[in-house]
């Protein structure tokens, strides 16, 4: 099947949004996809990725828009992070609905950032019928401090020539220490945290976003990335772990974050055809 | 002020749509200027500083026109389908789209070609077929050898290859497209007669063609341009081009991690369209 697209321009309080629609040839593609972009990046995404996965998802019978939002790439208006798109979003998936004839709704496909957004945003539209998410951005400086610790501290300690260059001087040991010491104290102030303040916490306001819009959702994780890795330890504890987000989620080993290769992409890209296809028909029933 | 009214859409060319965005004028228009981007995540990281710039030329008068080549941006194709030749022949696409804007307007009007980083290499490369536009250079290239080999060196960079093995590696990435072959780059396919061409082009200027070029950089310093465009521009002079050349200081904005701006270079290049239009 082939696909066109459309270059629109669209209104978001009074500032002026570049968007792109990917569209099936044949209409009918009841569930769209709106591609939340997240990171320093604007609606192309890092080696083409946004632009890739739309034309993939338009020939395959599923329309696809990816925008910028705010303040970010071709958009007007000031620079803003992912906690303040909500608006834009919002102006997107109008857009979108106003445009396609027949669409039932969309599902918020974002990376990093915007995992996180689509999070906030999936419970406040009734036309968001569920969430892509892919390496969920859930940073905090003590998730952060956590996830070093397990990762990168252990596996030095693991690693033979960390021992070799320690016993030959080449490793100063009081700075070792005190870094390994420092994170620890950051990693405890989170375990402790958790459970004083879940309002204030982004993971925890990115779970009861999920929890209250009782929508479908479907993780993807890289096997190369720590954000990846932050967002596993934060799904293992409360309140995440009851939504359990990870149970059946997509893993890809070898890719890094933004998955960048053709074939890390490619697959991305059929795992999100599918898991939209099945909406689709689960819908129709 | 006034915003200045845009329309998005895609240019029919061969082999798909080449998106354009087009930033029109406010006021009566002074002239014409068209954005030849750099290529991979330096297109994506100075999106918003060129857009600002795009907005700010056309509120001083200026038609803009912002043009993705093929297998770039939100255009047709994929990267690794690209080759040289049909970028420049994207940057002819652009201008003619212009020359017949200008047209309209019914008054002779300038054209101005504005480049950043790779973007100039193939205004240059443009103007050998094509010569009589004044040029706007943003942190000009100059050599596109030189410019390969660092976009190549990103795949030893992204491997975090020891230095032996990083020389290997481009080693064999360089064997590879010289055999024809397609590497794979930072998520970039490049195409042997992508890199062929990339490699041969070089920041020169037909005799007699360019009345006037005006040079915009970022320093961390600020004040002068850095020594390979300063021994251009002075060559340029010598052969009676107009130059002008400025530095300012502030981050690279085409390759920092963050989304970064530097509204010094687009208060210079403001006054730099005006010099350009006499």
């Amino acid at each position: 099947m082939t696909f066109r697209e459309l270059a629109l321009l669209f209104e978001c309080g009074g500032d002026e949004l570049v968007g792109v629609l990917s569209l099936p040839e044949r209409e009918g593609g009841e569930v769209g996809v709106l591609v939340v972009v997240g990171g320093p990046q604007y609606r192309v995404g890092s080696h083409r990725q946004f632009v890739l996965l739309a034309r993939h998802l338009a020939a395959n019978g599923i329309p696809c828009m990816r925008f910028d939002y705010r303040g970010m790439g071709d958009a007007t208006g000031e620079q803003r992070d992912f906690e303040q798109v909500q608006d834009d979003i919002r102006c997107a998936v109008d857009t979108m609905m106003e445009r396609i004839p027949g669409l039932r709704g969309v599902v918020l496909w974002g990376l990093c950032d915007g995992a996180s957004a689509s999070c906030f945003y999936a419970r406040q539209d009734d036309r968001v019928l569920g969430t892509m998410l892919l390496n969920p951005w859930v940073r905090t400086a003590a998730t952060e401090a956590r996830t070093y610790l397990t990762h990168y501290y252990w596996q030095r300690l693991r690693d033979p020539a960390f021992w070799k260059k320690l016993l030959g001087g080449g490793v100063l040991v009081g700075k070792a220490l005190g870094g390994l010491l420092g994170t620890a104290r950051k990693a405890g102030a989170a375990r402790q945290g958790a459970g004083q303040d879940p309002v204030q916490s982004l993971p925890a306001r990115m779970a009861s976003g999920l929890a209250s819009a009782g929508k479908p959702y479907r993780v993807v994780l890289s096997g190369r990335d720590y954000v990846a890795r932050e967002f596993e330890q934060v799904a293992a504890g409360k309140p995440w772990a009851a939504l359990e987000a990870i149970r059946d989620a997509v893993r890809l080993d070898e890719a890094d974050h933004t998955f960048s290769t053709a074939a890390w992409r490619a697959e991305v890209a059929r795992v999100t055809a599918e898991w939209v296809e099945s909406m689709g028909r689960e819908g129709a029933r | 002020m006034h915003r200045p009214a845009r329309e998005a859409f895609f240019l029919e060319a061969q082999g798909g749509g080449r998106f354009c965005l087009a930033t029109h004028p406010v006021g009566p228009p002074k002239g014409a200027v068209l954005f030849v981007g750099p290529f991979a995540e330096e297109l994506n990281k100075s999106r918003r500083m060129v857009a600002l710039a795009a907005r700010a030329f056309a509120s001083a008068g200026w038609m803009v026109l912002q043009l993705d080549c093929y297998g770039c941006g939100d255009s047709a194709g994929e990267f690794g389908e690209a080759d040289w030749a049909t970028w420049v022949g994207d940057v002819g696409l652009g201008r003619g789209w212009l020359s017949d804007w200008l047209q309209m307007q019914g008054r002779d009007l300038p054209l101005v070609l504005w480049g950043l980083r790779a973007g100039s290499l193939l205004i240059a490369d443009h103007l050998a077929t094509e010569p009589g536009a004044r040029l706007l250079l943003w942190q000009p290239v100059t050599n596109g050898k030189q410019h390969l080999t660092q976009f190549l060196r990103l795949k030893a960079a992204s491997e975090m290859l020891a230095e032996s093995d990083a020389k290997t590696a481009m080693t064999r990435v360089k064997a590879a497209l010289q055999a024809g072959e397609t590497v794979e780059v930072a998520g970039y396919a490049v195409r042997a007669a992508l890199a062929s061409g990339m490699e041969a082009a070089m920041l020169r200027l037909p005799s007699g063609g360019t009345p006037s070029v005006e040079i915009v950089e970022v320093g961390a310093e600020g004040g002068s341009v850095s020594p390979a465009v300063a021994v251009l521009g002075e060559r340029w002079r010598e052969e009676g081009i107009r130059v002008g050349m400025q530095a300012h200081s502030g981050p690279a904005f085409w390759n920092t991690q963050e989304i970064e701006t530097v509204p010094g270079v687009i208060e210079a290049s403001l006054a730099a369209l005006e010099r350009l239009r006499s």
